[in-house]
This record gives C-alpha cells, sequence and structure tokens, in this order.
C-alpha cells in the first residue's frame, strides 16, 4: 500500500506529460490533416505580421481587405481561383429547433475551388448566386446530419443565421476530424459574400484565399501579391503565406503552448520524487539495524548506496509504468472524440524522466544509509 | 593472527567531555584459540570485540590482521576483511526478519567482493543439517525458537568460512538449557574445525570453559589467564 501511494505521485506526473504529448501530437496531426485535405498551391493573405500571428494575435482584427484588393490580384497571372472571406466565428446556426455552432465564411463561388470542397448532393454556388447575394448555404454532411434528419431533409431547407433564413443548396463532403469546435473544416458554413452584409457592415474582407495554378509558380504569385499589397499597406499590417508556413506558425503556437503545459505537468513529478525522498526516508529509520547488519557482515557503503537507490529507481519507475500504462489505456479511450496519440519518444521520455527522479530523490536518503557508522545502526533501537 | 597494540577509544560526550572505554591495551589472538572477555557491564567487552571485529577503529593504537595494519585501509577494504575473515554473533540474533532462514544465512555471500571457491548454497546447506535447522530453511525468523535464531546467525557467521568468530553474549537472549545448548555448539566448532573464537560474556561459569580469559574493569585489562 505505501509502495502503490509512494509510486502515485509519479503516475499522476507522468500521465499528466504523457497525456498532454499525446494531445499536443494528436492535435499537430489533426490541423496537419485539415490543411492537407485543402490542397496544395493554397496562398492566404491574412491581416497582421507573421510575428504577431506567431505570438496568437493578428488572426482577427487589423486592417480589412477590399474590393479593390481583389480587383488587382486578379491582374496577376497564374492564380486559378480567388476567393476574398469574411468570417465570422462561432456563430450559432439553428435548424429544426437543433442549434450548433459554425464558422461562417462568406465568399465568392470560387471557395469551392480554393477549400477543394467536394461536392455530395445540391449544387456549388455559381458566379449569379454570389453577384445577387442570394440567401443560400452551404453545409458539410457531417454539420447537415447533425441539424437535420437526413441529407436528403436537408437540402432546400432553411437554417436560421443572424435572425435570416438561408436556404441549404449544397451538401459538402465531410473533410474528416470532428469535435473539435472552430478548427475544424466540417463546421465551417459558407455563404455568398453579399448575404453577409448585415453583420459585416464595413462589406470587407478578413481574408484573401487563392491558389496558384502549379507547385512551381506558388513563390512568384506570393512575391507578386505581396508587392501589390506593399502599395496600399504597410508590410507589417499583413502577411502573404503558403500553407505550409501557417500550418509551422501553427505548429510554433501548439509547441509553445504544449511546452508549457508538459512544463506545469512535470512540477507534479518533482512533487511525485519528494514523495519518494521522504518514503525512502522513513524506510532508512525503520531499516537502521538492518543497514548495521549488512555493514557488519561484509557490505560497503557503495552496497547499501546500491541497494537504496535502487529501491527509489523501482518505486519511480513503478510509478512512470503505470503512469504511461494508464494514458495509453485512456489515449485508446479518448480516440472515439479526439486523434491522440503516444508515441515511444514520449513513453521513452517518461520512463528516462522517472528514473532519473529515482536517482535525484533517492541518492540524498540513499547516501545517508551508506554513510551510518556499523556499530550505531546495529545498536540503533 | 590478531595483534592488538596500545589500543585506546575514547567517546565523545557533550561538547568537551571524553569517555574511555578502553585504555591501552595489547593483546595478541592466536588462530584456534578460544577466548573468552569477561567483565562487568560498561567495562569494555563489546568496544573491545567491536575494535577487533572492525566494526569500529580505535581511537589511538593498531590493529593488524595477519600482519598487515588495518588502520589505512579504506571503507571498501575493511568491510571486505569483515566479509571474507570475520564472522559476528550478537545477543539479539540480529537476522533481518524479511528473509527466510536460508537467506539470512547466505546473506554475506551476497557481499563477497571476490568469487567463492565453493558453493555458498551447499554450504548454508550443510551448516542448516549441522545446526539442526532442516526443514527451517524456508521460514522466516520470527516463527522459529530464539535457540534456532541464534543457530541460523552462527550459520550466517560461518558461511564465509571466517577465521575468526566473534560471539558477544551469544547466550543472553536465550534461556539456560538452550543457551548451554549453544555454548556447546561454539566450544565443538572451536575443537572440531579450529576455528578461532572469541567470547564476550559476563557469565564466570561460560568463562571458565574457555581455555584463556581476559578480564576488563573500567577499560583497563585487568588480568589474561
Amino acid at each position: 500500500m505505501r509502495t502503490f501511494l509512494t509510486s502515485l505521485g509519479i503516475l499522476i506526473g507522468v500521465l499528466s506529460v504523457v497525456l498532454i504529448i499525446a494531445f499536443g501530437l494528436g492535435l499537430k496531426k489533426y490541423i496537419e490533416n485539415q490543411f492537407e485535405s485543402l490542397g496544395a498551391n493554397l496562398i492566404f493573405v491574412m491581416p497582421g505580421s507573421k510575428k504577431t500571428i506567431l505570438r496568437g494575435g493578428g488572426m482577427v482584427g487589423g486592417i480589412k481587405f477590399d474590393e479593390k484588393d481583389v480587383n488587382n490580384i486578379r491582374k496577376i497571372k497564374n492564380i486559378s481561383y480567388l476567393a476574398p472571406v469574411f468570417v465570422k466565428t462561432g456563430a450559432i446556426i439553428d435548424a429544426n429547433g437543433k442549434t450548433e455552432v459554425v464558422e461562417v465564411i462568406a465568399s465568392n463561388e470560387e471557395i469551392s475551388g480554393v477549400m477543394n470542397l467536394e461536392l455530395e448532393k445540391g449544387q456549388l454556388f455559381e458566379k449569379k448566386d454570389i453577384q445577387k447575394g442570394q440567401k443560400i448555404i452551404m453545409l458539410h454532411l457531417s454539420m447537415a446530419e447533425k441539424l437535420f434528419n437526413s441529407i436528403d431533409s436537408a437540402l432546400g431547407d432553411f437554417v436560421t443565421l443572424d435572425n435570416q433564413n438561408f436556404k441549404v443548396v449544397a451538401i459538402l463532403k465531410s473533410k474528416g476530424g470532428g469535435g473539435l469546435g472552430g478548427g475544424d473544416i466540417d463546421a465551417h458554413a459558407y455563404i455568398p459574400f453579399k448575404a453577409s452584409y448585415s453583420f459585416n457592415p464595413e462589406k470587407k474582407y478578413y481574408g484573401l484565399y487563392f491558389k496558384a495554378d502549379t507547385k512551381e509558380n506558388v513563390f512568384a504569385v506570393k512575391y507578386e501579391v505581396q508587392k501589390i499589397l506593399e502599395k496600399r499597406y504597410d508590410e507589417d499590417d499583413f502577411s502573404v503565406m503558403e500553407q505550409s508556413e501557417l500550418m509551422e506558425t501553427i505548429s510554433s503556437i501548439f509547441n509553445i503552448i504544449n511546452t508549457v503545459l508538459i512544463a506545469i505537468a512535470a512540477i507534479s513529478l518533482i512533487v511525485g520524487g519528494i514523495g519518494i525522498m521522504n518514503i525512502m526516508y522513513v524506510t532508512i529509520t525503520e531499516k537502521v539495524r538492518e543497514i548495521g547488519i549488512r555493514r557488519a557482515i561484509g557490505a560497503t557503503k557503495r552496497d547499501i548506496l546500491l541497494q537504496f537507490l535502487t529501491q527509489a529507481i523501482i518505486l519511480s519507475l513503478l510509478g512512470g509504468f503505470f503512469g504511461v500504462l494508464l494514458a495509453f489505456l485512456i489515449t485508446l479511450a479518448i480516440q472515439f472524440f479526439f486523434p491522440a496519440y503516444i508515441n515511444l519518444s514520449s513513453v521513452v521520455l517518461a520512463l528516462s524522466v522517472s528514473s532519473a527522479i529515482g536517482i535525484i530523490f533517492g541518492v540524498f536518503p540513499a547516501k545517508k544509509a551508506a554513510d551510518l557508522s556499523p556499530i550505531d545502526a546495529i545498536r540503533y533501537e | 593472527m590478531i595483534r592488538l597494540t596500545s589500543i585506546c577509544k575514547e567517546y565523545a560526550i557533550g561538547e568537551n567531555e571524553l569517555f574511555i572505554a578502553l585504555h591501552n591495551i595489547n593483546l595478541t589472538i592466536r588462530e584456534g584459540e578460544l577466548i573468552s572477555i569477561i567483565g562487568p557491564s560498561g567495562s569494555g567487552k563489546s568496544t573491545l570485540i567491536h575494535l577487533i571485529g572492525l566494526l569500529e577503529k580505535p581511537t589511538r593504537g593498531i590493529i593488524t590482521i595477519k600482519d598487515k595494519d588495518t588502520s589505512s585501509l579504506n571503507d571498501d577494504e575493511i568491510s571486505k576483511i569483515r566479509n571474507e575473515f570475520v564472522g559476528f554473533v550478537f545477543q539479539q540474533f540480529n537476522l533481518i526478519n524479511k528473509l527466510t532462514i536460508l537467506e539470512n544465512i547466505l546473506l554475506p555471500a551476497i557481499y563477497a567482493k571476490n568469487k567463492l571457491k565453493y558453493s555458498p548454497v551447499e554450504k548454508a546447506m550443510d551448516l542448516i543439517k549441522k545446526f539442526g535447522l532442516l526443514g527451517k530453511e524456508n521460514s522466516y525468523p520470527n516463527k522459529i525458537s530464539g535457540g534456532q535464531q541464534q543457530r541460523t546467525a552462527i550459520a550466517r557467521a560461518l558461511v564465509m568460512k571466517p577465521l575468526l568468530l566473534l560471539a558477544d553474549e551469544p547466550t543472553g537472549n536465550l534461556d539456560t538449557k538452550t543457551g548451554k545448548d549453544i555454548l556447546n555448539l561454539l566450544l565443538n566448532l572451536n575443537r572440531e574445525e579450529k576455528l578461532t573464537i572469541i567470547i564476550v560474556t559476563h557469565d564466570p561459569s561460560i568463562a571458565k570453559l574457555t581455555k584463556r580469559k581476559i578480564r576488563l574493569v573500567d577499560g583497563r585489562m585487568v588480568a589474561k589467564f
């Protein structure tokens, strides 16, 4: 029982660290998959410099783009699709008495080309729909299934968004994932840009999404867009990024958050280590006489040191092993809802850290035991 | 085999006071001897046996074992001598309760720094048979009698085939009959196997059975006879 309680501190610490790494890895992979599903050659223009985006800001607020920017960019050759967008995050959508949170993307008919949207049923936006600013909406399959009984009943029916009725004209194939709210592509709902005027009174764009016609032209297109926009805006006011850059940026943000979380979880490992140190001191006090006996029959200081150090390491490793095991089971269970996964390096890290804790926190009590005078120890009552 | 020259042992009591446990002890122990150290409580008997067994270092003086001065040896070398040449038997038996009788007897072999030329398990089993402990080898110390525990302690002291057996009041915790049995066992070991044995006792009837007696009073050797 005492062994279990002592190891519990390390178990909780290792469990937290491994789970945070598992969540971090899962989230990173999830985002990578989402970006990959958007297809290659994708370029984004967003407000804010790359530095502010890296700090987690700049995604919203700052400058907004207008029709003049769109027309200027359209003049560039080698752009296959150009979709200026206004984004409303955390928008509430109702249908059939059911409510869901979506990310509304108000854009043009080229958004399906930019975002690689594939039609499950219905009709993608056409140029005339955009020009008229019709109150129509495209939903991903999983969202349509949540709001309606079937996709057949969804098609042609209406959803309420910002107190306006939008007719569902297209059901889009799912991009996978789910349960992540804002970051989930399946939670995107697309409407014509003009239909967003009620909640976008400035009638401006939050970002410009477009695709270069070939991978080779991505760099040239980015360069030209940069030059065009610099004529109107300061270079720190916007960023032209390709998909991989954005992914790297988001990864860096996740890495920072993950490192901070792991550092916090590591505190529990230190607390666990102190628990081990404490119990080792108690064990040594209980075994003073035994230490004396062992020294009397020939055990060296090193033998005694190793005996107690081994015990501390075993206690730590036991905690580490069961922490990893529990983390593995929890990860298996939550994989139904979240794509977390444990990799070998996090297991090796957890076990190395727990043995290191055993050594660091075990060495002082073990040294105390080894330094006991044999005769004083043997006389200890 | 063992020579103590001008041995003094002092202990600090408080900050400025010294307690002199042994004064200028000179003693030579030859191979195969059976010696008793006698004297009243606090006379320094146990201190002397601990010094001979290298459990403590003298404040002054030299202890040589087989002509080797032990004062310059480090802790590892002293532990090795204790392991290979000296066997201890204590009044309190000092067995480890979580280990079985066989494991207790084998304990010194675990700490042997050189590979043993014999099988310690076979040696331990021989001692178990010889000391009437057969059938008890897998029992734990708290499940056997005091006499059996002391026999186990003697077996543990002998498993490394030591040159010297040091017994500190070996019968002190036993009833008269069992004490007599243990004493006979020690006498037989000296007689039959020529094992050098030093017994610390305050009981004159035990001392009477040894060929050589050393009397201590207040840390001084008052008689060797």
